[in-house]
């Protein structure tokens, strides 16, 4: 393939020829070798093959020796590993533990796009917030006419139980994970907004220890912003909401168990903000409270940060089979005596139907213009739309409105005639849970691949990226994220349930 | 503390304690194989005996030689009590309890319980068996060690405690045990130098034999053995040095608690079983448990640590 090279071929760099290469903007070896793929935009060369300036200091990775890479890649899959880093996959066989795959070589944002990614995230979760608040409260939005009320009321995402429930600060959403993508013309957008349980946090903070381990020298003289206080600015939001109504409160994690994909993260942001982990079992309401058992008896429970979604979190309002949270958590909440984080019923904001209404929504609840677009998308409930998209319907990418982590999704140019015939009849039956977008040619990045002999190669894949927004009094925002890449050429969903890996995500500083 | 974390630092801590256990029995009583010429390629077959597996290891094996029987006790996950599933159990409790648990002694026991799961018989003998116990021992110290140093001194380390000392009274108690089981099959072998070689190998699988030569001496007699692992207060694989700290333990748990506001107490903590155990720990001698048969006094200090393991679950696991 042109695009690979073979990273053995390479003598190692020294500092000399780096510095000099950096200083003159001087072509360096490997990138004549590593052709930036045509028509896609890559995020460390330039289509001419140039190495973009923030990505500097990193050159001296590309000139390691085959061995020195596949050393460092057993040091962080074993370094994984053994710290239990993994995630629990469900295909097939009951709570398989994988870790999810490293790549060494950094996504570098430097300091003036982020800023401006950090503006318009900081404005989209705000405006998300707003519409949630209007949603379960005046509906002024609907009223308007602006979203279609039928669009909202029919959402498996509304949750009829908290309407007119009144939250601390006004905020729903606490922590936002916002999957942004940079398409072949260099511009973020939005892809897909998560306000339900977002989660992937805790990989972007073990790719930077692990980072850390690897490549020390490198990471310091990057001046890379640090991340490490996610954990405590966290907490800090929970804290925020539960002292409106509380004096001291205490803060659980309530996770669905040891066998949740995500489990390690529950554990580890639990640790890393020194709260109890909580199962459903641990917890009872009793005189519109909550309570977790401890050995001294039941403690009070203020503000719960639930990793449930509303499905599950209490049988007597909603699936009354669930066994993973607490009954009369919502008599709870309503009677005011627990904050649950995110509240219930957000995910009508990242309801794929309604993140095509995001703009308008920014606009509406801020009065300003949108700082990040979105990718166009086409409601397939109208039926104009929904002809001219089945005509083409190899040329869309057809999302259902309301799953998250990649499931459902089909991609049209890479769906065989039997799944777009599926999925035609699928839409035809029930047209409002389907959407159309076009296909969004995400960026690619220089990532170190093992081939089916073991060996490394240097060659491009597509990655995205999730920061996290958090709002308490004030919003704070991870600096960068989680950097997801599709592991197989040529493959546009990143989600670590669909096989994807990671990097760490470096924000680069004011000075650099 | 969560009941239920305090139950998984519990179930940890014996978990590993009769992994750690178990390791040594089935050292030992190699060691004391290879040791004697002439012995038989099945002599480890008492070996299930004491630990009450005969009758499963017969299901999932034809023959009762040496590598089955290895297999079955140290890597076979069928065997629900075998080293590799002690680990594995230790390793699921370790990971629901892994906020209340320093990352430095998860990644070792993580660690641990991903080599246990590459066990296999080829593994075992390829560097000699002996070798490899010594290296799970090692694995076994580190796991101490750290606990020792790198948790607080708070309850979760006191549930830790209880889960390690009792399991400690129950595995000594069955390990002199194999006294009445297998070490004396004829009372004519009283006195023999198989009879020395025997004892002696109990008392090295308690890593016992030195500290019980700087006690008595050289001479190994049976009362003397009885005394020591059962009586001795200053032994920490003594079964009254391990119910001495258990009732420590227990004692400490309501005062570790530092008065949380809005909490709905729950009724006092009791466990009789341990006073009981207690008691008859510090007034018991080894003449009169062996006059009063050795096996019945062992099995009746065994009910004991059953009831106060249910005692301490209702107290503490369980409820509100």
């Amino acid at each position: 393939m042109h695009s690979q090279i073979d990273v053995e071929s390479y003598a190692p760099a020294t500092a000399a020829s780096v510095r000099n290469a950096s200083a003159t903007g001087t072509k360096l070896p490997f990138s004549q070798a590593y052709l930036p793929p045509p028509g896609l935009y890559d995020e460390m060369f330039t289509s001419t093959g140039e190495v973009r300036p923030h990505y500097a200091p990193i050159l001296p990775l590309l000139r390691m020796r085959h061995d020195e890479l596949d050393e460092m890649r057993i040091t962080a899959e074993r370094s994984l590993l053994h710290q239990g880093v993994t995630f629990n996959v469900y295909n097939g066989h009951a709570g398989i533990e994988r870790i999810f795959p490293f790549d060494v070589i950094p996504r570098i944002i430097d300091y003036q796009t982020w800023s401006r990614l950090e503006a318009g995230l900081i404005q989209r979760v705000k405006a998300l917030n707003a519409f949630v608040a209007d949603v379960y409260g005046q509906g002024n939005i609907l009223k308007d006419g602006l979203i279609p009320r039928d669009l909202i009321l029919e959402s498996a995402q509304y949750r009829r139980a908290v309407v007119g429930l009144k939250v601390p600060l006004d905020i729903f959403i606490t922590i936002a994970g916002i999957d942004l993508v940079r398409g072949d013309d260099g511009n973020f957008r939005v892809l897909e907004d998560n306000v339900r349980t977002p989660s992937g946090v805790s990989y972007a903070l073990e790719n930077r220890a692990i980072t850390a381990q690897l490549i020390p020298e490198v990471l310091r003289a990057s001046g890379v912003r640090p991340i490490e206080s996610y954990p405590a600015d966290l907490l800090a939001c929970l804290t925020e909401l539960g002292s409106e109504r509380f004096s001291d409160p205490t803060v659980a994690l309530l996770t669905p168990g040891p066998f949740n994909s995500a489990f390690f993260e529950h554990v580890f942001l639990s640790q890393q903000m020194g709260i109890e982990l909580v199962e459903g079992q641990d917890l009872v309401c009793k005189d519109h409270k909550l309570w977790m058992k401890t050995v001294h008896g039941l403690r009070r429970v203020h503000v719960l940060y639930r990793r449930i979604d509303d499905d599950f979190l209490d049988p007597v309002v909603f699936r009354a089979d669930s066994l993973l949270g607490v009954a009369g958590l919502t008599a709870a909440l309503r009677a005011g005596n627990v904050i649950v984080a995110n509240a219930i019923g957000t995910g009508i904001a990242d309801d794929k139907a309604v993140y095509a209404y995001t703009p308008d929504m920014i606009r509406y609840y801020l009065g300003e213009q949108p700082i990040l677009p979105i990718v166009d998308t086409f409601l397939l409930r109208h039926r104009e739309v929904r002809e001219k998209v089945l005509r083409d319907l190899d040329q869309y990418v057809i999302k259902p409105t309301d799953a998250s982590g990649g499931y459902g999704v089909v991609i049209g140019p890479h769906a065989t005639e039997r799944q777009l015939a599926e999925l035609r009849s699928h839409i035809e039956r029930e047209p409002h849970r389907y959407i159309a977008q076009l296909p969004v040619k995400l960026s690619v990045h220089p990532t170190f691949v093992s081939g089916a002999d073991g060996k490394l190669s240097l060659t491009h894949r597509h990655i995205d990226l999730r920061p996290f927004v958090l709002f308490g009094q004030r919003p704070r925002v991870l600096a960068g994220g989680l950097t997801r890449v599709a592991m197989r050429e040529g493959v546009l969903i990143v989600n670590s349930s669909q096989g994807g890996g990671s990097k760490d995500t470096w924000v680069l500083g004011p000075s650099c | 503390m969560l009941r239920r974390i305090a139950g998984n630092l519990f179930w940890l801590a014996r978990y590993l304690e009769r992994a750690e256990w178990r390791a040594r029995l089935v050292d030992a009583n190699y060691r004391l194989l290879v040791e004697n010429p002439g012995s038989r390629k099945d002599e480890l077959w008492p070996l299930l005996t004491v630990t009450g597996e005969w009758e499963l290891f017969c299901e999932d094996y034809d023959t009762a030689d040496e590598r089955s029987i290895l297999a079955f006790l140290t890597f076979d996950r069928r065997n629900r009590s075998s080293i590799a599933s002690c680990l594995e159990y230790a390793r699921a409790n370790c990971r629901a309890a892994r906020n209340r648990i320093s990352s430095e002694l998860w990644l070792e026991i993580n660690t641990l319980h991903l080599e246990a799961r590459r066990w296999n018989s080829d593994l075992l003998l390829s560097h000699g068996l002996m070798a490899f116990f010594a290296e799970l021992r090692q694995h076994f110290y580190r796991i101490s060690g750290l606990i020792e140093n790198t948790l607080p001194r708070d309850l979760g380390y006191d549930f830790l405690s209880l889960g390690k000392w009792l399991e400690a009274a129950e595995n000594v108690t069955r390990l002199l045990d194999t006294r009445y089981h297998f070490l004396l099959p004829h009372p004519r072998d009283i006195g023999s130098p198989l009879d020395f070689a025997q004892w002696t190998a109990l008392l090295r699988s308690a890593s016992a034999l030195e500290s019980y030569r700087n006690t008595y001496g050289n001479q190994i007699a049976i009362e003397r053995v009885v005394e020591f692992m059962l009586f001795n207060p200053t032994f920490p694989r003594a079964a009254r040095f391990c119910i001495d700290h258990l009732q420590s333990a227990l004692k400490r748990t309501p005062g570790a608690w530092n008065g949380e506001t809005e909490i709905i107490k729950s009724a006092a903590v009791d466990v009789p079983a341990a006073d009981n155990l207690f008691n008859k720990l510090r007034s018991g001698t080894a003449a009169a448990a062996i006059a009063g048969g050795l096996h019945e006094y062992l099995l009746e200090i065994q009910n004991d640590c059953a009831a106060i393991g249910d005692q301490i679950s209702a107290a503490f696991f369980t409820g509100e």
